[in-house]
């Protein structure tokens, strides 16, 4: 355990809200955890009790979605329909029966990420031909970044699954196993 | 400036460019040819800037596009950090997370 980070401003009292908000102290806190700080487990365990605030980023998700929707469907207002349907779907699949909170806000950011890059593979063979090689690179590595929180957010939650049988977080006051 | 004024009188259209590091003048010449050659660069000139606005432009919409999802997955990120902490797992230096092993009292 380092001592310098066991003693640092992170380790003071704050509220498991503003470490939602404020991702600089949890990344702290996370780190004190991850040197052995036994006392930043608390703090840890509190955050995990804001479902509610948590649950914001199930919003964010939604409007990165409905935003991806407007722009690929443009017009056609069957291809509007059609894309929340199916992700809606891909997202009730990749949960499972009874997802733990946790679990559902992976299941949702692997359906953005993974509509995210359909639409920037989109975009990129629309342009193709009219593209010239600096645009063309500039569009790769787009799609390379897309493709890589892909799949780390898929890898999340099969780590997140993988932990399922010794992992009960307590979440909303109610005590829930993560596994699926 | 593309157009040039000659000591003997009249203006002349020029065009410069780069070849192999050095920079050229061409000179297209002077009354109704250089103006009809002043309006075809315009007209490129013009063309180019809309097709680099446009290019900017581009560009902002798909990093407001990006920037959400990024944020998303950094802060999803950091809660299954927690998550698992919170759980007793600790993450190896190789990357991979273990259950911390609790040292066993001596009595």
């Amino acid at each position: 355990m380092s001592p310098k980070k066991a003693n640092s401003p992170a380790a003071d009292k704050v509220s498991a809200s503003d470490l939602i908000e404020n991702r600089g102290k949890l990344l702290a806190l996370i780190e004190r955890a991850q040197d052995g700080a036994k006392d930043a487990l608390p703090d840890l365990r509190k955050v995990l009790d804001e479902a509610p605030r948590i649950a914001r980023y199930i919003d964010l998700a939604r409007n990165v979605e409905r935003s991806m929707v407007e722009r690929m469907s443009g017009d056609d207002l069957f291809t509007r329909e059609a894309i929340p349907h199916n992700l809606k779907a891909m997202r009730k699949e990749i949960a499972g029966e009874n997802p733990s909170p946790l679990e559902r806000l992976l299941a949702e950011r692997i359906t953005v990420c993974w509509l995210e890059l359909q639409y920037f593979e989109a975009i990129y063979l629309q342009n193709l031909g009219d593209m010239t090689m600096t645009q063309s690179e500039y569009h790769q590595r787009r799609i390379d970044k897309a493709h890589r929180r892909y799949l780390s957010s898929i890898k999340a939650l099969a780590q997140i699954r993988k932990m399922a049988p010794s992992m009960q977080i307590n979440i909303a006051k109610k005590q829930i196993n993560t596994a699926g | 400036m593309p157009w040039e004024s000659r000591e003997r009188g009249g203006i002349y259209y020029t065009r410069t460019r780069r070849e192999n590091g050095r920079v050229v003048r061409e000179y297209v010449g002077s009354g109704l040819l250089g103006h009809l050659a002043f309006l075809e660069d315009e007209r490129s000139r013009h063309e180019r800037e809309e097709r680099a606005a446009r290019w900017k432009e581009e560009q902002a919409d798909l990093d407001a596009l990006e920037a959400p999802v990024d944020e998303l997955s950094e802060a999803l990120d950091l809660l299954v950090r927690a998550a698992l902490l919170a759980s007793g797992y600790h993450q190896h230096r190789t990357g991979e997370w273990r259950l911390r092993r609790e040292p066993k009292k001596s009595q």
